[in-house]
């Protein structure tokens, strides 16, 4: 039973937040002026301002202009005095904080994926981590190997920079077609399924009832009225019909059992009954979250993310470099890295949120509600692809002008 | 389609400066009294400049401009697609440039690099009506800003002939505002950060 003061709540929440949320994924990547513009001649072999794209404010672009002016300023004051190292390396994570604020398609990449695919706040937050130490260390690699171990030119780094961000760019492409695959198809085969439950069969394993943990601990859910489904948070996996608790047990809860009612075992022993249309959703214990959970992705992602080094990173290392103390360039880029850290992380929230809000606007027991997440799963996972496919088409040259 | 879709979108102005250059600018005149061409000396930042010299020639010795040649050369070349940074116009209208000569590379002994170039105009500007010449980064990688000392530089210029170096005003909340507006409706300022920053040099000659 649709309850008439509900729906249409939802609705319009729904429908303004999912514009919402393309929108900002787009917004994302869509400034990257490496979609457009050719290397600059005085760039380090990394097209367009590093990671960092912003333009939200003036303010913002003149803060970053003037903390890459004391960078250099704290690496030849580290010089005589060691202690402005640690000065060197609070203005590194600031800078990594500020540097990525605004549009990137690192963070493009990391949203979508985890749009796309993730529900646990924290791994989303343990991979855009990943994603930001990643991109420190690959510069340091990149200088220490080249500049320091080779005592390569810098024409030799820029080239060495541009082959590794062709690379990166290869691998987004290759993360958004592996993503379009899988959640392309789950959406054809919701698309294509005959009759609500879309989520059963291939997704509802009736062998296979998993054990969570009720969000509101121990408050017995009795809120929903008969005839309520009850939505997980699990991608691709439903729940087992169990048996129906007693009409005795039932009964003291004040629920009616309905024909499409069905009980989980909620960890706690808490009865819980709900029908289609509720659209009920409890945010997933993370401890539980192995399912439908693939490392491979998740590293690929991180790879795509983060392989890229950030041209700031490159310059503080090659300057350190140059006034012979390497070990605090590193320790900078390492901050740096912390401090980007930082506002990717956020980001990976508000994608996880955005998703999870999604998936509860959209009555996950329905088979429209189904649809629409898995398009814009979809969605999101095309845009990877498309963001891959014109950021190496235009690194490489391949896409003319 | 997607993909095309996210190409031609309108790219942002909106990097930020990851290269800072101190430009020393001297407009060149013909004996006929018009403006035949522009020589430019942009001094890069600490940091970009041991960037640039990274891997050549010994450690701890000043370069000199032969090592620095081929560097120079690539410089002066890949600038050409983006116009060299220099916008000129005469009585409002913006003059071409033809291939840049006179270029070379070289390296202070405070370690910070300069390049040299002339440009010469395809055509000679009459300089009787005011003549303004801007130095700028669109995309705004590059942050170029005007000498405060002899920032503009006149040669062979007829008597009477001025120059003057207008600093740009700060961005006001104006300028914020719009951006912001137009990032959150088309996804593009719509406006050169690059330019908003440049300073202007004017020349009137009588």
């Amino acid at each position: 039973m649709r309850s008439p003061l509900r729906l249409p709540w939802r609705r319009i929440v729904l429908g303004l937040a999912l514009p919402c949320v393309l929108a900002g994924l787009l917004a994302l990547m869509a400034p990257h002026p490496a979609f457009a513009q050719a290397h600059n001649p005085f760039g380090v072999g990394i097209s367009e301002g590093g990671e960092s794209d912003d333009g939200l404010t003036g303010w913002l672009l003149q803060q970053q202009a003037l903390f890459e002016r004391h960078l250099s300023a704290a690496v030849r004051a580290a010089k005589s005095d060691g202690s402005a190292v640690w000065t060197l390396m609070g203005l590194s994570f600031a800078y990594g904080v500020f540097h990525a604020a605004g549009p990137g398609h690192g963070k493009a990449v990391m949203a979508s994926y985890l749009f796309a695919n993730e529900r646990a706040l924290r791994r989303g937050l343990v991979l855009s981590l990943l994603a930001a130490l990643l991109q420190g260390l690959v510069a340091i690699l990149l200088v220490g190997v080249l500049a320091l171990v080779l005592h390569a030119t810098a024409q030799r780094m820029k080239d060495a920079a541009s082959l590794v961000e062709s690379l990166s760019y290869a691998g987004i492409a290759a993360l958004g077609a592996w993503l379009v695959w899988q959640k392309g198809g789950a959406f054809v085969r919701t698309l294509r399924a005959p009759s609500f439950p879309a989520l059963s069969a291939s997704d509802l394993s009736a062998s296979d009832p998993h054990r969570h943990k009720p969000s509101a601990a121990s408050q017995p859910h009795a809120g929903h009225g008969p005839g309520c489904a009850h939505g997980h948070g699990h991608d691709d996996h439903g729940h087992g019909h169990h048996d129906h608790p007693s009409p005795q047990r039932l009964a003291g809860l004040g629920h009616h059992p309905s024909p499409d009612g069905h009980h989980h075992d909620h960890g706690a022993g808490t009865p819980h009954v709900h029908g289609p249309d509720c659209g009920h959703y409890h945010a997933p214990d993370p401890a539980t979250l192995g399912e439908g959970f693939s490392w491979r992705e998740a590293i690929l992602t991180v790879v795509a993310a983060g392989s890229r080094p950030c041209s700031g990173a490159i310059l503080v290392l090659v300057f350190s470099l140059a006034q012979g103390l390497f070990a605090a360039g590193v320790a900078a880029t390492i901050a740096m890295a912390l401090g980007t850290a930082i506002t990717t992380g956020a980001l990976a929230c508000l994608a996880v949120l955005a998703k999870n809000l999604t998936v509860r606007l959209s009555s996950p027991g329905s088979r429209r509600g189904v649809l629409v997440v898995r398009g814009l799963e979809t969605l999101a996972a095309l845009l990877v692809l498309g963001a891959g496919l014109s950021l190496f088409m235009g690194a490489t040259s391949l896409g003319g002008a | 389609m997607l993909a095309t879709g996210v190409t031609t979108l309108p790219d942002a102005a909106s990097a930020h400066p990851h290269v800072f250059v101190v430009a020393r600018e001297e407009v060149l005149f013909g004996p006929d009294g018009r403006i035949t061409g522009i020589r430019a000396a942009w001094t890069f930042d600490d940091m970009y400049s041991s960037f640039a010299i990274q891997g050549l020639g010994e450690a701890d010795k000043i370069l000199t401009s032969e090592q620095l040649a081929p560097l120079a050369k690539t410089n002066v070349e890949s600038l050409a697609e983006f116009g060299y940074f220099t916008v000129g116009k005469a009585a409002g209208k913006q003059v071409s440039f033809g291939e840049p000569t006179d270029y070379l590379l070289e390296e202070g002994s405070d370690k910070l690099v300069t390049l040299r170039f002339t440009l010469p105009l395809k055509e000679p500007a009459p300089a009787n009506k005011a003549f303004t010449l801007q130095v700028y980064d669109p995309t705004y990688f590059v942050s170029f800003e005007f000498a405060d000392k002899d920032p503009l530089a006149l040669k062979d210029a007829p008597s009477g002939c001025s120059a003057s170096v207008a600093k740009p005003r700060p961005l006001d909340t104006g300028d914020n505002q719009k951006l912001s507006e137009a990032f959150f409706s088309n996804m593009s300022p719509g406006v050169d950060f690059g330019i908003k920053l440049a300073s202007r040099a004017v020349v009137a000659c009588p």
